[in-house]
């Protein structure tokens, strides 16, 4: 029995391992123009069309394939993360978010494209969609689209929008009182990623920081402070609903889409979800900059995507000829008019064209003048992590603020210093 | 001479199990980090200060050990009641003990994803019962306490069936004359189940619950699929913590000082647990007097 | 008698209500989701399934990649373990307490905390990304259980056989090849059987070690399926996967659950 099993065995394995051989040579000995791009599965359907055109056009020289990543953002960077740190990653372009870059440029994973990227590309680019792209002086990735934090508000119910945080309670209030909105203002206060960027825009607007250009965290300061306790006002006041601590921007949209509330806070996909038919507040919607207070500036989280080149690939050439091509501005053109996705390119903010397509493309373009991204640490999705816990447990208990944010100024530097950062 | 036979076999278990342990030491007291270039750099136990202050990593180990301990107890009460009816006589016995075994052999990943799916808020079939019963949606995977819950749900579906085939082995050990002794010395079948039965089993008992505990203390499979962790980090587990921390914040120091920490944990709480079973014998008589 | 029935129905509707209700969704479509209780003309469709099969690479290349890894690592544990079993069964019973206390505890330990580790091992040696390097992690996870199940057995072989094939002047290959070998090969077909399944459903050290698509693993593959449509989380297609991933463990459970039983029973009465 056992000598019957033996070759067999061993053919089995014969077969496959040839078999595997085979596929294996396929994928690495492909053509020498073909250019992988991985991307998460929204923009690997976003880009299709302008894919398939562009392999059309190009058709003997470069091909690009897409390959389709999963559906959370964590959870492509996981997959990316994973190939790179294994070597020999099987990607030749990334796109990447805003938050990842100093991590993976830290790390060496990505090509600088510095002597790639001509002064005038540079300059054609909106101020805001420059930022978040260079790691210590170098440039590692080309912005895709842009998105920052805008505030929406009702145009039936009042005449101006608000512009400071005293502002936003007072009409929010008035209105409550008056028994028009149930809410005031809702936003995402969900221990997620969501409640870091409210909070920075918050921190700015009270003139404080996240992180100083010095690398300094500044959690503990007055300015931090009082951003969080207004915040927890909203709550307490009763202007933001209690469940707003469980909401994202999904829940917030929900809110604001049936009317229950005056203002939200949101990005700006959600305009084009709000004038669709089944809204009931169609029409009736404004968007203007994120509030601030008297004397300080307005400030929009900057969420951006972009594409980096990978430093082990082969086909670094052609694969900037592909971003250049992904990110032209007839492609730009394209992605806002058909999803509104935020163009990177300064011109196209004046183009009469697109102000046709969307009445809203000022503010946009003053939002991402407006703009910071988060931290640029290599280290920002933990103290990330850290930030969220703690604002979580000050609007959802009744934990003091002041204490809790001198323990997450703590936890903070504790992190950077286990992980190597030099003081 | 015959033991140069088991050196390939134990060198490849040196290199799997016993290097890595070298290796986490010496990585917890290093810096190797994105922010060092992934370079191994003395940092001065700075992780290990860091963990005992980890506000983080003892939420997570608190977690762990709840899933662990109250998934553990679930899966053995209901797997000695499996095994005691599967100790029955029955029609077609092997075609039922084959399909209760089948969500043993299932990938986790892959009923991970259908505990998803049932889990589902709105459309989940939990939720439709709830919404058909004319009740408040209860958002069982977004809400903290309700998330590691269906978690342990996920493991008791899975490993229960494993449980119980031991303790089945354990039960077809008993001579059946032991029960009829009791009988006529005028015992009840309820004492005859503590009073042979449990103490008889309790070799097998304690196999399977080390086992189990050790198991359930690494949960990572589930936990990643099922909720990642989410909501808000209710469900992280120690082993998820630690493959965060490696692989998305690129902290290879830390990563492992969280391992080695938990390794250690995970021997305490066996010792813990074993002493528990060793003397329940004791414990149980006192009780009884 | 007929409670016990009752009972036992209520076990195997737990264990397989999971089990039904995904290979219910995977024949539904999106529409019959949503609204379960309406009366809606398309209700059933097999999309779901030519979705996963027609995707590149086809959903049966994780099913063939893992098939690959199970067999290999089966190969590769037995073709050590068993030479290896065999000499434990020789060590003197103090030592052997010992070696089977090690073992015992590298059974029990929880592996997914040896990622980061075997991580590093397949940069250094640079060999992720091959389904064969990866039945080297397995095979030695497996090892624990499948030397504590074979030398047990070993060892309840009588002794005179083994001196009487000495006598008779085979040396120990041959003893081994010819009389020792055949004799546990139940022993050997029970470990084999939950070698194969560990390696089919393996998952952290599978995502580390795979990052080409074409190479995953079925486990890993499954939790990678993205959606088809931008704002709904596919679970059409998540549960076509899980009916397909299940169907070849359904299949393996009802042929060799004896083996599998043996295995696992012995595995822990003998630790």
């Amino acid at each position: 029995m056992k000598r019957r099993f033996l070759p067999l065995i061993l053919t089995v394995l014969g077969v496959t391992n040839i078999f595997s051989y085979r596929i294996h040579a396929s994928t690495s000995n492909n053509n020498s123009d073909e250019v992988t791009i991985l991307m998460p599965a929204p923009f690997a359907d976003s880009t299709e069309v302008l894919v398939n055109k562009f392999n059309k056009d190009h058709e003997s020289k470069i091909t690009i394939k897409v390959t389709r990543g999963p559906l959370e953002t964590e959870s492509v960077s996981d997959l990316a993360i994973s190939s790179l740190l294994l070597g020999d990653s099987p990607f030749d372009i990334i796109l990447i978010d805003v938050t990842w870059l100093p991590k993976f440029a830290a790390a060496g994973w990505l090509e600088p494209l510095n002597n790639r990227v001509e002064s005038s590309q540079w300059k054609a680019l909106a101020k805001g969609a420059r930022l978040g792209n260079s790691y210590q002086g170098k440039i590692y990735r080309w912005p895709f689209v842009a998105d920052m934090g805008l505030l929406y508000w009702r145009k039936d119910l009042m005449k101006q929008p608000p512009t400071t945080p005293a502002e936003l309670i007072k009409i929010s209030k008035e209105l409550q009182n008056k028994g028009i909105v149930k809410y005031g203002y809702v936003w995402q206060g969900r221990q997620y990623e969501g409640l870091s960027c409210v909070f920075l825009e918050l921190i700015n607007g009270f003139g404080g920081d996240w992180m100083n250009n010095q690398g300094e965290v500044k959690l503990n300061s007055k300015s931090s402070q009082q951003a969080v306790s207004w915040l927890k006002k909203l709550i307490t006041s009763g202007v933001s609903p209690k469940a707003v601590t469980n909401f994202t921007e999904t829940e917030a949209l929900q809110a604001f889409e049936i009317g229950d509330a005056a203002f939200m806070r949101n990005w700006p996909y959600a305009w084009a979800e709000l004038n669709k038919n089944k809204s009931a507040v169609k029409g009736k919607v404004g968007v203007t900059t994120m509030i601030a207070k008297e004397s300080k500036y307005s400030t929009s989280t900057l969420g951006s995507w972009g594409f980096s080149i990978t430093k082990g690939s082969s086909k670094k050439d052609q694969a900037y000829k592909v971003i250049s091509y992904l990110t032209n501005e007839d492609s730009q053109k394209y992605l806002f008019t058909k999803y509104g996705y935020t163009p990177t390119i300064s011109n196209l903010y004046k183009s009469k064209n697109l102000l046709k397509v969307s009445p809203i493309l000022p503010i946009l373009e003053i939002a991402l003048k407006n703009a910071k991204p988060r931290p640029q640490t290599p280290l920002y999705a933990q103290i990330s992590g850290v930030l969220q816990k703690h604002i979580s447990k000050i609007i959802t208990n009744k934990e003091n603020v002041k204490e809790t944010m001198e323990a997450a100024q703590v936890s903070t530097e504790r992190i950077l210093s286990s992980a190597g950062e030099k003081r | 001479m015959i033991y140069i036979l088991s050196f390939p076999a134990a060198f490849l278990l040196v290199i799997v199990f016993l290097l890595p342990l070298f290796r986490y030491s010496w990585l917890s007291i290093h810096a190797s980090s994105v922010i060092t270039g992934l370079e191994v750099i003395p940092n001065n136990g700075a992780n290990w200060f860091r963990l005992f202050n980890d506000e983080r990593f003892w939420t997570d180990y608190m977690q762990t050990l709840r899933f662990a301990v109250s998934s553990v107890s679930v899966e053995l009460i209901l797997a000695i009641l499996i095994a005691l009816l599967l100790n029955h006589r029955v029609r077609s016995k092997d075609l039922v003990r084959a399909l209760t075994l089948l969500p043993w052999a299932l990938p986790t990943t892959v009923m991970a994803l259908g505990w998803r799916w049932i889990f589902n808020t709105p459309y989940g079939p939990i939720e439709q019962i709830f919404k058909f019963l004319k009740l408040e949606p209860i958002n069982i995977l977004s809400d903290p306490n309700l998330a590691w819950i269906s978690t342990v749900i996920g493991d008791v579906w899975k490993t229960t069936p494993f449980i119980a085939l031991i303790i089945l082995a354990g039960l077809q050990t008993i001579p059946d004359d032991l029960y009829e002794a009791f009988r006529l010395e005028g015992g009840k079948p309820k004492q005859a189940f503590f009073r042979i039965t449990l103490p008889l089993l309790k070799p097998y008992i304690t196999i399977a619950v080390l086992f189990r505990l050790a198991q359930a203390f690494g949960v990572f499979d589930l936990i990643q699929v099922m909720t990642g962790g989410g909501p808000a980090g209710s469900t992280e587990s120690v082993a998820l913590y630690s493959y965060l921390n490696a692989m998305r914040y690129l902290d290879f120091g830390y990563s492992s000082t969280i391992m080695i920490a938990s390794f250690i944990l995970l021997m305490f709480a066996c010792v813990v647990c074993w002493f528990i079973i060793y003397n329940s014998k004791r414990l149980f008589q006192k009780s009884k007097l | 008698m007929n409670n016990t029935r009752n009972y036992l129905c209520l076990i195997l509707i737990w264990s397989l209500a999971p089990i039904f209700w995904q290979a219910y969704t995977s024949f539904c479509t999106p529409e019959a989701l949503i609204y379960p209780l309406k009366n809606i003309s398309n209700r059933w469709t097999l999309e779901n399934y030519t979705l996963l099969l027609s995707s590149n690479p086809s959903f049966l290349r994780y099913l063939l990649n893992s098939t690959i890894v199970g067999i290999s690592t089966t190969f590769l544990t037995l073709l050590l373990a068993i030479p290896a079993a065999y000499s434990i069964s020789k060590i003197k019973p103090i030592i052997a307490g010992w070696v089977r206390l090690f073992l015992l505890s590298a059974a029990l330990f929880p592996y997914v905390l040896l990622f980061l580790s075997l991580l590093e091992i397949a940069r250094a040696l640079n060999i992720g990304n091959n389904l064969f390097a990866l039945s080297i992690p397995y095979s030695a996870l497996n090892m624990p259980l499948a030397l504590l199940l074979l030398s047990s057995s070993f060892k309840d072989l009588p002794i005179d056989l083994e001196e009487a094939a000495r006598l008779e002047g085979l040396n120990l290959w041959q003893r081994l090849r010819w009389i020792l070998i055949p004799l546990i090969a139940p022993a050997t077909a029970s470990t084999s059987i939950l070698i194969f399944i560990f390696s089919w459903n393996e998952y952290p050290i599978a995502l580390t070690w795979i990052s080409k698509t074409e190479l995953l693993t079925l486990p890993v593959a499954i939790s990678r399926i993205a959606g088809s449509s931008v704002y709904s989380v596919p679970y059409g297609a998540y549960a076509a996967a899980t009916v397909l991933g299940s169907i070849p463990l359904l299949l393996i459970v009802i042929i060799f659950q004896k083996q599998i039983v043996s295995g696992l029973t012995k595995g822990a009465v003998k630790g």
